[in-house]
């Protein structure tokens, strides 16, 4: 029996593998145009990016390209510059401040559509900043910053006197982080409003039979079981809130007044771009990303700690 | 939620968030039509005195929309279209074919999502700048003057594959019958038919999904097309075109006729979002549950 088995099976896997063979190439030929674009711009740039933050090096020729250790860290890192204060200290204020007030409106209007008719219409509506361009979004929140502006005419018809709400150093970072939260809100509702309907009905309709009010039954069911679509907010949104600064560009134009809006990638285009320190600009590039880094691990620790807990 | 009661809290905190939504368009919209004198007055007017089109028209002259509008499209829908193939061949491959190396090089493709723009920002322009062979370089990528950051391929080539749209198109296509494909195999297919005529067909809906947010990513894209342009003003597209030529507008009404500007710049996005918004919601809510 054993022998005859083996002399059915053996005709078959000689068979079967140069068809094997024959997809293997296949599928090799499908992914080749991307694989060849991820090697030119992807793994070359990446490669690159770390030589050029331990290099020193100016302008275009690849021959003056020297070895510069941990010098550009430690520029970039000294207390004296202002890449740590206020640039870095910008960057996490910025993101925290829009990542808070995004994430926290997001979630009271996904809640209240969850509730209403007509949700895609709503969802529509809290979307239209996402599919617009940044210049249209900075430019009009620019426009309605100014003192003719329509906040500042709003103010003024309350009594109060016009803000200057760009022009004022200690106005400027909070005012380009409210237009970014503004501009979020949309994309957090969606994904919220998705992770509502996954939860069942039964749930709140058990704690209506307890005598819970919507105020608890937000609290106690609402919120611990829309955890994973938050968790994914807010690290997407944190790691987008760090990166971000064509919204500064269009705003403030240099990150001004004086550095007041500047955050760590605007620094790094401007280093870059506009003095042609590659070296440096780089070091920034890579800071940035370790800081990046560090937060989303720090997020889905503290997520999966207080898992552990309530579960 | 079932709730028997009417949802008026709801309802006011939905109404005046939207209000605070929809309130920047409907004043770029209203200062779009501005005249000189009327805009950047106090107190604040919210009306325009007359709906005249005098600022869309110096948008066109002024601002030369028609070119922003050409190299917008070109870039676009390069951009759309070569994502749209590349992730549904890649995709196939990731999700049908048996083959070494599948599980490492689909990690791979999720690892690169994970590489934000920034960092690779510098040398991926020192890279398009030393291209060989291009713009005048030698085959080792030096001599030239701007190697391939001279023409609209800069701006389309660093975009043109998309991990985002691999890992879309693998997870829809997991899903697609084994048995379909064992027919079309057994009929004498080959690979590249199947995909061609078995599986394109069946991918249709993500397919507006990817091809959706790879459009509207792409018309707004600003700080590449910034830094690409900057040295040649012909490679501008609408969102960086209409920023950098504000100093060139009459300066009695900038603002207005920038605000002209952006109006019909946002229309296209704008249009085509409204139609297909069914599946831009989808993609965005797929994305979220990975």
């Amino acid at each position: 029996m054993t022998t005859a088995v083996q002399v059915r099976t053996a005709p078959v896997t000689v068979a079967k593998r140069p068809a094997l063979h024959r997809e293997g190439r296949a599928a090799y030929l499908f992914l080749a145009p991307s694989l060849l674009f991820f090697c030119v711009f992807l793994i070359l740039p990446f490669i690159f990016a770390v030589v050029l933050a331990f290099s020193d090096w100016g302008g275009f020729d690849l021959g003056t390209i020297k070895f510069a250790g941990i010098k550009n860290f430690s520029d970039v890192l000294s207390f004296d510059g202002t890449f740590v204060k206020p640039i870095l200290v910008n960057t996490l204020l910025f993101a925290f401040g829009s990542v808070v007030m995004a994430t926290v409106g997001s979630v009271l209007v996904a809640y209240c559509i969850d509730r209403l008719s007509f949700q895609g219409f709503w969802r529509v509506l809290y979307f239209l900043p996402v599919v617009a361009t940044v210049v249209a979004i900075g430019n009009v929140w620019k426009m309605m910053y100014q003192p003719a502006g329509l906040i500042n005419g709003i103010l003024n018809k309350l009594g109060v006197n016009s803000i200057g709400f760009l022009s004022d150093a200690s106005y400027a970072l909070p005012s380009v982080t409210v237009v970014h939260a503004w501009a979020s809100i949309g994309g957090a509702v969606l994904i919220l409003t998705a992770g509502l309907k996954a939860i069942p009905g039964m749930y709140y309709e058990a704690a209506e039979v307890d005598g819970a009010n919507s105020w608890h039954m937000f609290w106690q069911i609402t919120l611990p079981l829309l955890r994973p679509s938050l968790l994914f907010v807010l690290i997407t949104q944190f790691i987008a809130g760090l990166q971000s600064f064509a919204l500064i560009i269009v705003m403030t134009g240099d990150g001004g007044p004086v550095n007041a809006t500047n955050v760590a990638a605007f620094e790094m285009y401007q280093q870059a771009f506009k003095f042609g320190a590659w070296g440096t600009a780089s070091a920034m590039a890579m800071v940035l990303f370790v800081v990046i880094f560090v937060i989303t691990l720090l997020q889905l620790w503290i997520a999966r700690r207080r898992g552990e807990e309530t579960s | 939620m079932r709730r028997r009661r009417f949802p008026w809290f709801s309802y006011l905190v939905v109404i005046l968030g939207g209000v605070a939504m929809v309130m920047p368009f409907l004043d770029m919209l209203m200062s779009s039509f501005k005249g000189a004198g009327e805009y950047g007055v106090i107190p604040y007017q919210f009306l325009p005195k007359s709906f005249g089109l005098d600022n869309y028209k110096a948008a066109f002259d002024q601002l030369e929309l028609g070119r922003l509008f050409r190299n917008s499209v070109i870039v676009t829908v390069s951009v759309t279209v070569s994502v749209l193939v590349t992730s549904s061949m890649a995709g196939y491959a990731l999700a049908k074919l048996r083959f070494r190396g599948r599980a490492v090089i689909f990690r791979f493709i999720l690892a690169t999502m994970m590489l934000p723009p920034f960092l690779l920002l510098i040398p991926t322009f020192l890279i398009m700048l030393n291209w060989p062979l291009a713009g005048g370089n030698d085959i080792l990528g030096r001599g030239g003057d701007g190697g391939l950051t001279t023409s609209l391929i800069a701006l389309i080539l660093p975009f043109t594959v998309s991990g985002f749209g691999i890992f879309l198109m693998r997870q829809f296509m997991v899903s697609l019958p084994d048995e379909m494909l064992e027919a079309a195999k057994i009929d004498g297919a080959n690979q590249w038919q199947t995909w061609r005529l078995i599986v394109l067909p069946q991918t249709k809906p993500v397919a507006i999904t990817l091809g959706l947010i790879t459009f509207i990513g792409q018309w707004n894209e600003y700080i590449w097309t910034l830094l690409i342009s900057s040295s040649d003003p012909s490679l501008q597209t609408l969102p960086v075109g209409i920023q950098l030529l504000q100093s060139f507008l009459d300066p009695d009404r900038t603002m207005p006729i920038v605000m002209a500007g952006l109006v019909l710049s946002t229309l296209p996005v704008l249009v085509v979002f409204l139609l297909f918004q069914k599946y831009y919601v989808r993609g965005v809510v797929l994305s979220g549950l990975k």
